[in-house]
């Protein structure tokens, strides 16, 4: 195990999730299980005072395991200069390959999860009676054992690492010719696919971002409901297919040229070597911008009953209006960065 | 659009901004294909026919800079290992040796300016001399 204030702080968030979590998973499946669907208010009321005390619970542990997520990637970089032969996070993530890889897959899932739960919480919470108690104990069911898988991943981690051995160098991997990240844009745009992944890169970005404003202009309640329908299901749609746009186009095109190294494609070393400062906020801004597209479907899936229809609505348009500006700023901090360095 | 929003899009753009300047300003030079930082004793000085210089923290590092871009290349200088002093590259001595330079790319060629150095280090580590692997075709 190596010894730092990361890896401490990490080990306490982690244990008290882990704690904290286990409690709650067992005080909301037993709270699930007694409260049923069609129960006298009377009872409801009494057990929405017991309910009172789980929520506030699993508020806090959840706002504080999402923070989690970003101070893994500070714990993998105080690890570069133990590591022997690392240059960046990579070298780091060469070490317990696949629980790092298990890690960096649920930290993302865990975060988006976390956030859903909070905002359906934020929408139970609002209305007096709580009609979405019973589906946010279920929801809550399911985001507690991700963060207690992610809290053991952590915890196995955090004393397993031991830099005992030499890795290689982060462009071994990410600037070979036969990449998987220049192989699959080659496969659908041609030989040279970067200008038309960059070109992509733009033109879905600015279509999310159209498709995302239509709900917050005056005409959005005016229209018909298939309307509607069609923009919120293109803005997923498209949200999606901006995932691998975006991670493609920046390994790629953007990462190169804001690193001022036209042939080096590390993602890692983009978003913590310092050669770009505001890496972390560009990829920061994108990740909530696109999560915050999938925290509305989770809005329209749980909160859309004719008792919270008005509170998820305005809360739907604070996110849209979140997603907006995430995206929009992220789009816009690549350009500046593209037009001036 | 609300007040906030473009508050928040004044302070990103300000962040960016800040950023550009860090870049273009302040930041140390960093190796030119890797963007790791590069010690004093093994810097390689790639300057281009425009005449501006890029910088390298290897011998590794600059020989694959080099082979991508050959037609930009004017001379490339070599810091002595010994001296530290910089010189063209036609006028080094290159060894390849078991000593690894830089442990992150495994370099493993070294530079000196005098051909005893050269030999004395190739044979304190199992090394053998190499042919300059910055030859320009006149």
């Amino acid at each position: 195990m190596i010894v730092n204030i990361y890896t401490l702080i990490m080990l306490f968030v982690a244990f008290l999730s882990l704690f904290l979590g286990g409690y709650l998973f067992y005080a909301a499946l037993k709270m699930f299980l007694c409260c049923e669907p069609g129960i006298p208010f009377e009872t409801k009321s009494k057990f929405e005072q017991k309910g009172y005390l789980v929520f506030l619970l699993a508020c806090v542990i959840l706002s504080v395991r999402m923070l989690a997520w970003p101070w893994f990637y500070f714990m993998l970089q105080s690890f570069v200069s133990e590591v022997p032969g690392a240059m960046c996070m990579f070298g780091v993530t060469r070490i317990l390959p696949s629980t790092v890889t298990f890690l960096q897959i649920i930290k993302p899932i865990s975060f988006f999860m976390m956030g859903g739960w909070l905002l359906c919480y934020y929408v139970d919470k609002s209305i007096p009676t709580t009609p979405l108690a019973r589906k946010n104990l279920f929801f809550l069911l399911i985001v507690c054992s991700v963060l207690l898988a992610d809290s053991i991943a952590d915890i196995s981690y955090v004393f397993r690492m031991k830099p005992l051995m030499s890795v290689s160098c982060c462009a071994t991997f990410f600037d070979v010719p036969l990449r998987p990240s220049a192989m699959i844009p080659q496969a659908i745009f041609g030989r040279h696919f970067q200008k038309s992944l960059f070109v992509a890169y733009y033109l879905v970005n600015i279509i999310l971002i159209v498709l995302l404003f239509v709900p917050l202009s005056k005409k959005w309640l005016s229209l018909a409901s298939l309307p509607k329908k069609i923009i919120l299901s293109s803005q997923a749609v498209i949200g999606i297919i901006n995932i691998p746009v975006v991670i493609y186009a920046f390994i790629e095109n953007i990462i190169p040229r804001l690193m001022q190294l036209p042939y080096h494609h590390c993602i890692y070393c983009f978003m913590g070597n310092g050669m770009v400062p505001d890496a972390p906020v560009i990829l920061g801004l994108y990740v909530i911008g696109t999560f915050a597209i999938g925290w509305m479907g989770i809005l329209r899936l749980f909160c859309m009953t004719t008792e919270t229809h008005d509170v998820a609505e305005r809360l739907f348009v604070k996110i849209n209006g979140l997603s907006v500006f995430c995206l929009f700023a992220s789009v816009m901090m690549v350009t500046i960065h593209l037009l001036f360095t | 659009m609300t007040k906030k929003f473009w508050i928040g899009l004044a302070l990103v753009f300000g962040i960016a901004l800040g950023g550009v300047f860090y870049q273009k300003f302040i930041k140390s030079p960093r190796c030119a294909y890797d963007g790791s930082a590069i010690p004093f004793i093994y810097e390689v000085d790639i300057v281009l026919k425009d005449h501006s210089t890029s910088k390298f923290c290897s011998v590794y590092c600059a020989v694959h800079w080099f082979k991508n871009n050959i037609q930009l290349i004017d001379h490339v200088v070599v810091t002595d290992e010994i001296r530290g002093n910089k010189i063209d590259s036609y006028m080094a001595y290159f060894v390849e040796s078991e000593l690894i330079t830089n442990e992150t790319n495994d370099n493993r060629i070294h530079v000196f300016q005098q051909r005893q150095d050269a030999l004395t280090h190739a044979e304190k580590f199992h090394g053998m001399m190499v042919d300059d692997p910055f030859i320009l075709d006149e």
